[in-house]
């Protein structure tokens, strides 16, 4: 026992302690101990909810971590094909997944999380399947408001909201109103939501503005429209790093303006399966790669 | 007997040896991703070159019908060797692409735009083409940078507000028939801009983002990240096309199963 027991550290140390010189040579980036270990708890399921207040956000932010991370969370219909259930339990598993996914998220330091839920397009899909996921919207939004609550996470649901039933509207402005006072974690909700009418209606709004007088003609320019984006209520509007699951590489009228300049990153995994070592890769990865904002270095 | 300070001095060591611990774990997790990188690197450029050399037969025909508009993203460094961006134009005209659209943050290509259009063979300026986008015989060239993206619909949204204000009944109109996505294509055109959707974007540079190409035209493109432009292999921009050319998108709606040919 002492010998095998001997022989597998003599191997860690043989591997390990190598990879450490030729880290620092290769000047990989890392998260702080404070981000590994909360990583490792919550893996654990043991979050200290301690940890994270306090003066851990400025490291954070000298760490090279997203600030704004918004993730396209497709692949649920194949996800259930492909265990031979239906589309319904597809999005079940997923909506699971995206509280949990958020949750982990916030723990590391992101500042806001976006999830598109619903794009305009997808009123096109079988009247059932949108009926359920109108009405899964609506269970959840209403269930974890103490969750929110407890976990100080400001909910904001964005998307155009005249297809939107009463009764959900009445769980978004729930949600909303409960949360509003948070200011630290902030979850996006796209729900109908579409690039394209974001820049529409921003430009409605300064039209609107403008024949009111509020606003004169020659002030318009890019950064009123940034204004008018319905992601001006964060405050991270642009996302640093956008992820979509299953593969497709495109980001489907999603974040169209606001993504100038963030990190694409297209997984092969299908929603329901992306979990906290999907999100380790996804890290790794968007700290070894250089963003010049379109500057000349 | 005191066993207070012993312990705290033992739980300290303990605490220091599991950060050190999980400090060499995050190390050897980056090491370990490295390494995937280079290692299916190295197997993407092996295939590149087989695939180049006409030895994968997968790739041999292309069904370049569908690809109606490319579009390539290029990094600032990148645009500022121009003898590459003509190398890739003159393979996008070998594998039979017609349409074009080049973009640099810092309009670098547009400027270059004559030397470009005189070194790649049957070459034409896309304004030059009509209405088809095409040209017949070679390639129909769009030289794009950031100008065209916010700024132009900065000018295309006050076309539309000039007309939102001169409406005969503004009381009453909230702006629904005037901020349209048609409407703003139209004003998107008025201020010379092109409104194609490019079917795929190629981004050669370091990173995989889309550096600011015209938001409004984005909509459901593909998006492949290609590497740095200096290391650009025919291969890969085969490998790259053929894929693209086996996506199905549903838009968003469900009319039959996405999948790949291949």
């Amino acid at each position: 026992m002492l010998s095998i027991l001997s022989t597998v550290l003599t191997f860690l140390a043989l591997i390990l302690i190598p990879c450490l010189f030729i880290s620092r040579r290769l000047s990989v980036p890392l998260i702080s101990f404070t981000n590994i270990r909360r990583l490792i708890n919550v893996a654990a399921s043991q979050c200290d909810e301690e940890e994270e207040s306090g003066t851990s956000g400025k490291k954070e932010k000298q760490e090279r971590l997203p600030n704004h991370v918004a993730i396209i969370l497709d692949g649920n219909r194949r996800w259930a094909k492909k265990r031979g259930q239906s589309t319904e339990e597809g999005h079940e598993a997923g909506s699971r997944k995206v509280i949990k996914i958020a949750m982990d998220l916030f723990t590391l330091g992101t500042k806001t999380v976006s999830l598109f839920a619903f794009s305009t397009e997808n009123w096109g899909r079988p009247e059932d399947e949108v009926k359920y996921l109108m009405s899964m919207f609506e269970k959840v939004l209403k269930s974890e408001i103490p969750y929110f609550q407890r976990h100080e996470v400001k909910v904001s649901v964005i998307g155009n909201r005249t297809n939107i039933s009463e009764s959900l509207l009445g769980s978004i402005r729930e949600v909303e109103e409960g949360t509003m006072s948070y200011k630290d974690r902030h979850l996006i909700v796209a729900i109908d939501y579409s690039g394209r009418f974001d820049i529409l209606q921003a430009c409605k709004n300064i039209a609107k503005k403008a024949k009111n007088g509020l606003i004169q003609v020659e002030d318009i320019d890019e950064n009123l429209i940034d204004k008018e984006l319905m992601t001006s209520c964060s405050e991270f509007p642009n996302p640093d790093l956008l992820i979509r699951t299953s593969g497709e590489q495109r980001i489907s009228n999603f974040y169209l303006w606001q993504s100038a300049y963030t990190e694409l990153y297209f997984p092969n995994v299908l929603w329901p399966d992306f979990d906290k070592a999907e999100y380790l890769k996804t890290l790794t990865w968007y700290q070894q790669r250089e963003r010049r904002f379109g500057r000349r270095v | 007997m005191d066993f207070t300070d012993p312990m705290l001095v033992l739980s300290s060591w303990i605490g220091q040896i599991v950060d050190f611990g999980l400090y060499l774990l995050w190390r050897f997790i980056h090491i370990v991703v490295t390494l995937w990188y280079i290692v299916s690197g190295i197997f993407e450029a092996i295939e590149s070159y087989a695939i180049s050399l006409g030895l994968v037969q997968k790739y041999s025909s292309i069904d370049i019908e569908k690809l109606k508009c490319l579009a390539v993203v290029v990094d600032i460094e990148a645009a500022q060797d121009v003898s590459k961006v003509i190398e890739l134009l003159q393979w996008l005209t070998t594998i039979g692409v017609k349409q074009v659209g080049l973009f640099d943050s810092q309009g670098l290509l547009k400027k270059s735009k004559d030397m470009i259009l005189e070194m790649v063979p049957r070459s034409v300026l896309l304004q030059e083409t009509g209405e088809e986008g095409s040209s017949p015989d070679g390639i129909a060239l769009e030289f794009i940078s950031s100008s065209d993206n916010k700024e132009a619909v900065v000018k295309a949204a006050n076309i539309l507000l000039h007309k939102y204000l001169k409406s005969s009944h503004p009381g009453n109109d909230e702006g629904e028939n005037v901020f349209t996505e048609s409407h703003l294509n139209e004003a998107l055109r008025v201020v010379g801009e092109n409104v194609h959707v490019p079917d795929l974007l190629l981004v050669y540079g370091p990173v995989r983002s889309h550096l600011g190409f015209p938001a409004w035209r984005l909509r459901y493109t593909e998006i492949v990240h290609m590497g740095s432009l200096r290391c650009m292999r025919y291969g890969s921009l085969l490998k790259a096309i053929h894929r693209f050319t086996g996506v199905r998108q549903n838009y968003g709606k469900s009319f039959f199963l996405h999948c790949y040919t291949d």
